[in-house]
């Protein structure tokens, strides 16, 4: 397949291209900066000797073009500085963090995509009353913000009905063993996974009907119809499944409003991810600890998107002309 | 006069029922921003007015905060703040949008070739991850948090006004522009973008109620103008006394924000829909 490695290797190159300008604008920001971007890169430390060393580290008394190159070849060894609130070097601080956001974000998608592939497609076939309502439902969904959802899920759950734990991945008061370990994160999931579900389930609902709905009106669903074959059997074998490539690309390339609602999200519930480590940075202003998010989040959302494209190339041909 | 009453008779059948509501949603919530300061009785962001931790009463209809301010008075300056940081921000996207879809749509070859892959590049980008750190080491203030939303939300435009550039392209009259000896930028702005613009202008709303949700949700993360009252400033206020159960912090600036997200939505499906009659067995 000549076309399939063409078109993967000139993504690729986009992609490398992509985090090379990543590192280029996380710099540039630190130096527009007002004041010394020594304190961007150390924090409010007023430690003579110890700014002396990080003007050192990176190179801040030699000229612009040398910083970037020292700056660059720091990232890609994965050393973005330390946390000085947390006096841990801001990768692992940030690794540590990412299996919690991972968790939460394929909890929510697998959720998003079951019921929004399903409503889509109901929506597009039946057309009519549920059409209308599973659209209108839909719009609303998108127009919640999930910040706001999820602390209206916290108020009429936690609080009020006292259903759910208010927040954090583990319960504090009881240690549990074995398989009750599991559950108890399961527990603490439900509330932030269903908040950033909902949005997703719109968008996926909105997405998957217009693309069913293309797909019906195609030559090849009338030619299935006039071989007799039974609706069901037209709906999941030929339009579903032509259907479904876009809304997985689409799944793909929206790792990024992903992310950032799993990083709001987690602020809601102090989910213990990468969104309750950022929060905190903000609030501290750990500049090295914010940085290092944006430069991870943004190699997460470029390495989700290669694997959408290799998918996609596989899927359907058509792309790799593109 | 019987010819306008038909006119207005026609435009008023082909109004969708998403195009009516969305104008009215947006409408209403423009009014109540803009005459803040003569249907609220407290001034912004004022301390003190009252109890903490009030739920909502006659003084003050949407309750009080945790330092006695009066959340009906912040929630109405806060729709003001919306609209402005959403439409100023959502013209910085639309002007950097056009000028790159246009000229990558129009000029062809490697130029195109390259300004959409800076494209590509921009969308993939987390877009309100970039914003919020542009905001914070800059300074939160309104200024840079328009104008971070601003260069950080044009790529969706820029690849719409590139796709119409690429269908106005082919028309004849820009064929005989060029044989006229017009300059491309003349022919641009006089002769293409008026008729490749049209069809952006409903992802334009669209663009503002994602611009109002950035907006809402740096503020939420603490990311906001101190000195400005905004819808996520009060929630990110709610949070931090969440565990008070005091639910009128958040309901309220929250159901405004979320209907004009919704109104701007339905504004900007209701214009396609209103702009190509065809889509509407597609739409709802």
């Amino acid at each position: 397949m000549p076309g399939l490695a063409t078109f993967i290797i000139r993504r690729i190159i986009l992609y490398i291209a992509l985090f090379f300008t990543v590192i280029v604008v996380t710099f540039l920001l630190v130096h527009m900066a007002p004041g010394d971007p020594t304190y961007i890169l150390a924090g409010q430390v007023n430690d003579p000797e110890f700014i002396k060393a990080v003007r050192h580290r990176f190179g801040l008394d030699k000229p612009l073009y040398i910083q970037l190159l020292i700056y660059i070849e720091n990232v890609l060894r994965g050393d973005l500085g330390y946390s000085y609130f947390r006096a841990e070097p801001v990768s692992t601080l940030i690794l540590s963090r990412i299996p919690a956001t991972f968790l939460l974000i394929l909890t929510a998608m697998f959720i998003a995509s079951l019921i929004g592939i399903t409503l889509g497609t109901i929506a597009a076939y039946k057309r009519g009353l549920a059409d209308a309502v599973i659209s209108l439902l839909s719009l609303i969904g998108i127009s919640i913000p999930y910040f706001w959802l999820g602390q209206l899920m916290l108020i009429t759950f936690s609080l009020n009905l006292n259903l759910f734990p208010t927040g954090g991945m583990i319960s504090l008061t009881t240690s549990y063993q074995g398989i009750y370990y599991y559950l108890d994160i399961l527990y603490h999931l439900v509330l932030p996974a269903t908040t950033l579900a909902i949005f997703n389930i719109a968008y996926i609902t909105r997405v998957t009907r217009g693309n069913v709905l293309d797909a019906l009106s195609q030559d090849f669903i009338i030619t299935a119809k006039a071989k007799g074959l039974p609706e069901r059997r037209i709906i999941f074998r030929h339009a579903l499944r032509n259907a479904i490539i876009p809304v997985i690309t689409f799944i793909g390339f929206n790792t990024g409003t992903l992310l950032v609602g799993a990083i709001v999200t987690e602020t809601i519930f102090a989910w213990p991810g990468m969104g309750s480590l950022l929060y905190s940075s903000l609030q501290l202003r750990d500049y090295p600890v914010m940085l290092g998010i944006f430069i991870y989040g943004a190699l997460i959302v470029i390495l989700i998107n290669l694997i959408v494209d290799i998918l996609y190339g596989i899927l359907d041909p058509r792309i790799r002309r593109g | 006069m019987i010819l306008l009453f038909h006119n207005l008779k026609k435009i008023f059948s082909n109004l969708n029922a998403r195009l009516l509501i969305g104008i009215l949603l947006t409408g209403v919530l423009t009014i109540l921003g803009i005459s803040a300061p003569l249907i609220t009785w407290y001034p912004p962001l004022a301390a003190m007015l009252g109890p903490p931790y009030q739920p909502p009463s006659f003084q003050h209809p949407f309750g009080t905060d945790d330092l006695g301010g009066d959340i009906y008075t912040n929630t109405i300056y806060g729709i003001r703040t919306s609209l402005i940081v959403g439409a100023l921000s959502a013209l910085i996207a639309l002007i950097i949008g056009i000028l790159i879809g246009s000229v990558a749509g129009y000029h062809g070859g490697f130029l195109e070739d390259l300004l959409m892959r800076i494209t590509d590049m921009a969308f993939i980008i987390p877009q309100f991850l970039l914003a919020l750190i542009i905001v914070t080491i800059l300074g939160p203030n309104i200024y840079n948090i328009i104008l971070a939303i601003g260069v950080t939300s044009w790529p969706g435009i820029a690849r719409m006004t590139r796709a119409t550039t690429l269908s106005v392209k082919q028309q004849t009259f820009i064929e005989a522009a060029k044989v006229l000896g017009l300059s491309d930028i003349k022919i641009i702005f006089s002769e293409l973008l008026p008729n490749s613009l049209p069809p952006v202008i409903p992802y334009i709303t669209l663009q503002i109620s994602s611009n109002i949700l950035v907006e809402a949700g740096l503020g939420f993360l603490g990311v906001s103008d101190p000195n400005v009252p905004s819808l996520g400033m009060l929630l990110n206020n709610a949070q931090q006394h969440i565990l008070m159960n005091v639910w009128w912090m958040s309901v309220f600036p929250g159901v405004i924000l979320s209907l004009m997200i919704l109104g701007f939505n339905l504004l900007g499906d209701g214009l396609i829909e209103y702009m190509n009659p065809r889509l509407r067995r597609k739409m709802y």
